[in-house]
């Protein structure tokens, strides 16, 4: 039994792999964009020589800065985002209940989802990383990629939980596709990820600490600052991260909805 | 529980607030057997068998389908039975082929893929990416993914709705293999001649009661030895007819039909009242009443009687 439920999780995670690679908007803005954004930013708002940030007991490269905010931002779209919106058209378009209809096993295929965005998220994470070590100059120490690593699969699990938890408010794909990428946005620019929080007023940086964008942004920026060694792990952060998931999970455990939410005549 | 019934059903009562959807079916189906649920739009069609299929709750009555209440469903019942839903439910991006795979994932004992292809006329379409396909080949390909886990029962909820008269032959075709291959199979469809070709066995939903039960010809045959007379003169140039007949002319447009339990007879007075007024009875002809002449009787007091699909 323990081997059929391996193959269904297997075979599952394969073929939404197969089908967000097959779709377009997924590679432009799971993979591409992130990566043309860091460019950017790190071109444009950053110079090599420019002072280290300095925030929250940290002093950080800018180059640096951007490359952890920017793996933050991938992450949430590669797990929020995208699953909002898949889950969604899985389901407005009935492939939902044509599953449920199956022997298919609910927790494989939610397991299947988590495994394609850990993937996804380990890919695009670790290409921004290379980029900033390779073009911008970003010093990764062997310990912090421990540090990354926890963090990354922590916001990948809140991320991708609330990711699900919000399709019991989005009850169709065109909602979805316009609430997964807008949220993802608007937390970015209060999370310092667009803006560094240092030019940021404290008050968008307090609305932005209560979600977990934030606190995965300067986890991550943690482990490539100048001034930490180790892994460079914060109980407050991971905490907050933690809080979040364990809220997106049971909402989603219990608003989860197999059927489309529109009519169909 | 009788070994030989896939599905038996009574007193199954559906509400929905205050509307009644389905008010009391009684039903059996034996295995092997192929029934088709003829109805109009929002007769119940769907509602019967969502709740046959587990997707739906029922307010009263008892249902066991393969032995099991489908308002609980379990994966060993789950293995056992295939649906084909309304609309063709597939990833549009993946292949024939790994559609059949992801679903054969699902599955204990599923049939091998290349036999299922082979089984819905597929082969040469393995790579192709379902939103590729025709609709009759995407039918196909909805029927295969019924098939793959090698169910016993199979539910086909309205299988050609909007196709063209090929796509339509094609899915006919592969249902009429589902037949051959001993399978129990429950299908809903408002075309008559889709039910007459394909069912061993139709049963007629009129607002949430099945109102006929039987085999086609039986449903027909409750009118056996009548028939139906008509001519393409309009009604008003037939005064008197009506009288000399002793029967009630049907208008429809320019034809006139009416119904003769002894048509012999009835050609003779119709021809001579014809000859003695000299009426010109243009397209004259005689027919057995066919199954949609049967379903328009039976669901006549519906005002969507739905579309005949000719």
């Amino acid at each position: 039994m323990a081997g059929s439920y391996g193959r269904q999780v297997r075979t599952q995670a394969r073929y939404a792999l197969v089908v967000n690679l097959r779709t377009p908007q997924s590679l432009f803005f799971g993979i591409a964009f992130p990566i043309i954004l860091l460019l950017l930013f790190n071109s444009i708002f950053a110079g090599a020589h420019d002072a280290n940030l300095r925030f929250a007991g940290l002093s950080i490269a800018p180059h640096a800065y951007n490359t952890a905010g920017m793996a933050a931002y991938a992450v949430m779209v590669q797990t929020f985002t995208s699953l909002v919106i898949t889950m969604t058209s899985l389901r407005e378009s009935g492939q939902l209940k044509r599953l449920r209809g199956t022997p298919l096993v609910a927790w494989t295929f939610v397991t299947a989802y988590i495994l394609r965005c850990v993937v996804l998220v380990g890919a695009v994470v670790a290409t921004l990383m290379v980029l900033g070590v390779v073009a911008f100059d970003v010093h990764l120490r062997a310990a912090a990629i421990g540090g990354i690593v926890i963090y990354a699969a922590l916001g990948t699990a809140a991320l991708a939980a609330l990711g699900i938890a919000v399709t019991a408010i989005t009850p169709t794909a065109d909602v979805a596709s316009a609430v997964g990428p807008f949220a993802a946005v608007l937390l970015a620019f209060v999370s310092g990820v667009f803006i560094p929080v240092t030019q940021l007023p404290q008050g968008l940086v307090d609305v932005g600490d209560v979600f977990p964008l934030a606190h995965l942004a300067t986890g991550l920026q943690r482990c490539l600052a100048d001034n930490v060694s180790g892994l460079g792990l914060d109980a407050t952060d991971l905490l907050v991260i933690a809080g979040w998931m364990l809220l997106g999970a049971a909402i989603a455990a219990r608003t989860f909805k197999w059927e489309p939410q529109t009519s169909r005549g | 529980m009788s070994g030989d019934l896939a599905v038996s059903v009574s007193g199954l009562r559906k509400r929905y607030g205050e509307f009644e959807a389905l008010k009391g079916i009684d039903l059996e189906v034996r295995r092997g057997e192929v029934l088709g649920f003829l109805g109009p739009n929002g007769a119940g069609k769907t509602t019967l068998i969502e709740i046959l299929e587990g997707y739906r709750s029922r307010s009263a009555g008892a249902v066991r389908v393969l032995g099991v209440d489908p308002a609980k469903p379990t994966r060993s019942w789950r293995e056992r039975i295939g649906l084909v839903l309304q609309e063709c439910e597939l990833d549009p991006v993946l292949t024939v082929s790994e559609t059949l795979k992801l679903f054969a994932s699902f599955y204990d004992r599923p049939r091998p893929i290349a036999e299922v292809i082979r089984l819905v006329g597929l082969e040469g379409k393995e790579g192709a990416r379902l939103a590729r396909l025709s609709g009759g080949q995407r039918r196909r390909a909805d029927v295969a993914v019924a098939l793959v886990g090698d169910p016993d029962l199979i539910f086909l909820d309205e299988p050609t709705t909007g196709f063209d008269p090929t796509a339509r032959r094609e899915t006919w075709n592969t249902i009429d293999g589902l037949k051959q291959l001993g399978k129990t199979v429950l299908l809903t469809t408002h075309y008559m001649d889709e039910a007459q070709h394909l069912a061993d066995r139709v049963a007629i939903i009129r607002s949430g009661e099945i109102v006929a039960d039987g085999p086609p010809d039986q449903i027909v045959g409750a009118s056996q030895g009548r028939a139906i007379v008509s001519f393409r003169t309009p009604a008003d140039a037939l005064d008197g007819l009506e009288a000399e007949l002793e029967t009630r002319l049907q208008p429809s447009g320019a034809q006139t039909s009416f119904e003769a339990a002894d048509p012999q007879q009835a050609l003779l007075v119709l021809t001579t009242w014809a000859d003695r007024e000299n009426v010109r009875l243009d397209g004259l002809e005689v027919r057995r009443p066919s199954l949609e002449d049967a379903f328009l009787e039976l669901t006549s007091s519906d005002a969507d009687a739905g579309d005949d699909g000719r």
